[in-house]
């Protein structure tokens, strides 16, 4: 379960002074839920994931991961996480083997269960072809397997993912979004931002819209457009660029 | 070549400007360009000079013994070095087997029948035994040198009255120093000075690149935010990437070193037109161990260093940059070593400078307690606050993440 209660980031600057990230940041995902953070670029999505992931420490508010807070239990709650992001890249000179011992001793696993955690997930996601192959002579598809591989190698209860479709061609991002919602079904909590409404539809129980820091809207797919007058053929996207004008003209 | 062929055009001035403009609003370029000069270089070339002006004191202020075998044949040598400057003259029957062990630091040798040598016209022979593979000894040399040389007119004028013949011809007697050191002192010698300054510089050029690519590398790859996700410490990431530094660091220097041994005390001795390029440099396990063991909280404390400033660094270009700023800061403090033969008790309070005076001291023997412990003391603090600096760098998001 994670819950997130007024969570704010302001990040300190020299010339511009303060810059506030997150501005109240408030919202609950139950545990086997996959909950959506949908907002522009430079919205706060990443900055938020990156407090719950506790790489960046709040300003203000609390957020609870598993009953672990993120402030006064960070090595509890980094245990209980996987974390992925669009943006980050694996270690090129690393095989897929090296790659994940390493990160299965960095979460505290022996090396029998490391043997046998590759092992289990051979099947899943093919890792034959990568378990001796250096991550830099890896297709992007390759390199996207072993990555869901290394999240979910410590077996974490609660996925964070920041735009993991980042990068990625219509056809693997499908292929990665039908992953994520089947972590879902398979109990896992997954909190997952983007910008790309059809993934949202796709997978999420509940989606927050967030803009300039703020969280404009908040509930499952249908709440939303019914909040919005589905019905007149209003889809996701509709009510998303709504919020976000809305939020614009006010400004 | 007409103009417009020519490459020095309006377009080649248009690069030229925009280069220009790109470097001037580079922080970095605009620090190694004028600030990095500006600063380092003059403060380099005082530093040695500094040293210079400091071993030339020292010189001034040495005390030096030197033994006179056969003064009876030239009385007034005894006196004349005694007048001399920080020169004892220590009457002696015979020439020592072992120069410094018989508590002199040279050995002025005249024949007992000089006179009546020079009176014949016979050859004769006045040497100044030394050891210039000894600090002391070839102090001692340089101090009687001129005195030699006053000796040498005097004896040559003595010889022409006798001969009657004309000064300016060759006199059939010699004045002259002659270094006595064995080839192994000679190589303990330049072992002494030369070892401690390379294993400083080869720690150091082995840790850079290992320290850039652990931390900004990992920035650059953006590789970072999956690691400090996971649930190990701030404090074992950065201790795993100073132990990996350090292995690389420590690597390298052994391998320089090997490769050096090898060049010069085993392929030179293989080809005849280098034999005189050969050196022996025995150095015994003994030392050989002390050296590493001294070598370990310096390299730590480098490592720390390059992977603190590896942190803050924003990319790898920035990160090479700052790194070589501390390979000529660490490879100009091992320069000390070529300094002073006793320097002071200060000298052993300054990181990098201190290991390469330990080391020094303990590949000639002369290694001093409380010199050992300043010196390891100083480094081992120096290294435990450089790799809690490193974490704090490693926890800071401001640090991580700026941009």
């Amino acid at each position: 379960m994670i819950e997130v209660q007024n969570l704010v980031k302001t990040f300190h600057d020299r010339k511009k002074g303060e810059i506030p990230a997150v501005k109240g940041v408030s919202f609950t995902c139950p545990s086997g839920k996959i909950f959506g953070l949908l907002g522009r670029n430079g919205a706060g999505k990443t900055t938020t994931l990156r407090m719950l992931a506790t790489i960046l420490r709040p300003t203000s508010g609390t957020a609870r991961i598993n009953g672990h807070d993120i402030q006064d239990r960070p090595a509890d709650v980094r245990r209980s996480i996987g974390y992925l992001s669009g943006d980050t890249k694996l270690y090129d000179r690393l095989t897929g083997r090296d790659l994940l011992h390493y990160f299965g001793a960095l979460a505290g696993m022996s090396r029998d269960r490391i043997t046998k955690r590759i092992a289990e997930l051979r099947e899943t996601f093919q890792l034959d072809e990568l378990l001796d192959k250096r991550v830099g002579k890896m297709s992007t598809g390759m390199k996207q397997r072993l990555s869901i591989a290394r999240v979910l190698f410590h077996e974490p209860q609660v996925l964070i993912l920041d735009e993991p479709t980042a990068g990625l061609d219509t056809v693997a991002a499908r292929k990665l979004i039908d992953l994520v919602g089947g972590m879902g079904k398979r109990g896992l909590t997954v909190i997952f931002s983007t910008h790309i409404m059809t993934e949202a539809e796709r997978i999420c129980d509940e989606i927050a819209i967030i803009d300039r820091g703020i969280i404009l809207e908040q509930g499952t797919v249908d709440a939303l457009c019914h909040r919005n007058g589905t019905g007149t053929g209003k889809s996701l996207e509709d009510v998303f660029i709504h919020a976000v004008e809305e939020v614009s003209v006010e400004h | 070549m007409r103009w417009r062929r020519c490459p020095l055009s309006t377009k080649a001035f248009a690069v030229l400007r925009k280069e220009i403009t790109d470097t001037l609003r580079d922080g970095r370029s605009v620090f190694a360009i004028f600030i990095f000069p500006f600063i380092l270089y003059p403060a380099m070339l005082f530093f040695s000079s500094y040293i210079q002006s400091k071993n030339m004191e020292a010189a001034r202020e040495l005390q030096v013994r030197v033994g006179v075998v056969g003064s009876e044949a030239l009385p007034f040598v005894v006196d004349s070095l005694a007048a001399l400057q920080g020169v004892t003259p220590v009457p002696m029957t015979a020439v020592p087997s072992d120069i410094e062990g018989s508590g002199v630091n040279a050995v002025l040798v005249i024949p007992h029948d000089l006179q009546a040598a020079l009176a014949r016209g016979d050859s004769a022979k006045v040497e100044l035994l030394y050891k210039d593979a000894e600090n002391k000894s070839s102090a001692a040399e340089r101090r009687v040198h001129p005195f030699l040389d006053r000796l040498d007119l005097m004896l040559t004028l003595d010889w022409a009255r006798a001969q009657g013949a004309h000064a300016e011809a060759a006199p059939a007697f010699t004045v002259e120093s002659r270094d006595t050191s064995s080839k192994s002192e000679v190589g303990r010698y330049i072992a002494a000075l030369v070892i401690p300054y390379i294993l400083i510089f080869m720690i150091t050029a082995g840790a850079m690149h290992t320290a850039v690519d652990a931390t900004t590398g990992e920035k650059e790859r953006s590789t970072l935010e999956t690691l400090l996700a996971t649930s190990a410490t701030r404090a074992e990431l950065v201790l795993g990437k100073v132990m990996a530094v350090l292995a690389a660091a420590l690597t390298g220097a052994i391998t320089g070193i090997t490769g050096l041994w090898l060049t010069f005390s085993v392929i030179a001795k293989a080809f005849p037109t280098m034999e005189s390029r050969t050196l022996d440099i025995a150095i015994g396990p003994d030392k050989l161990v002390l050296i590493f063991l001294t070598l370990v909280p310096v390299a730590i404390f480098l490592s720390a260093t390059l992977v603190a400033i590896g942190c803050f660094a924003r990319s790898m270009r920035e990160g090479q940059t700052y790194a070589t700023y501390v390979y000529m800061a660490a490879v100009f403090l091992g320069l000390g070593s070529f300094g002073e033969a006793a320097p002071p008790m200060k000298n052993f309070m300054i990181p990098i400078l201190n290991t390469a005076l330990l080391q020094r001291e303990i590949l000639t023997g002369t290694v001093q307690m409380a010199h050992a412990t300043a010196a390891i003391g100083v480094t081992v603090a120096a290294a435990i606050i450089m790799l809690v600096m490193a974490v704090r760098l490693f926890s800071n998001e401001g640090v991580l993440f700026r941009n």
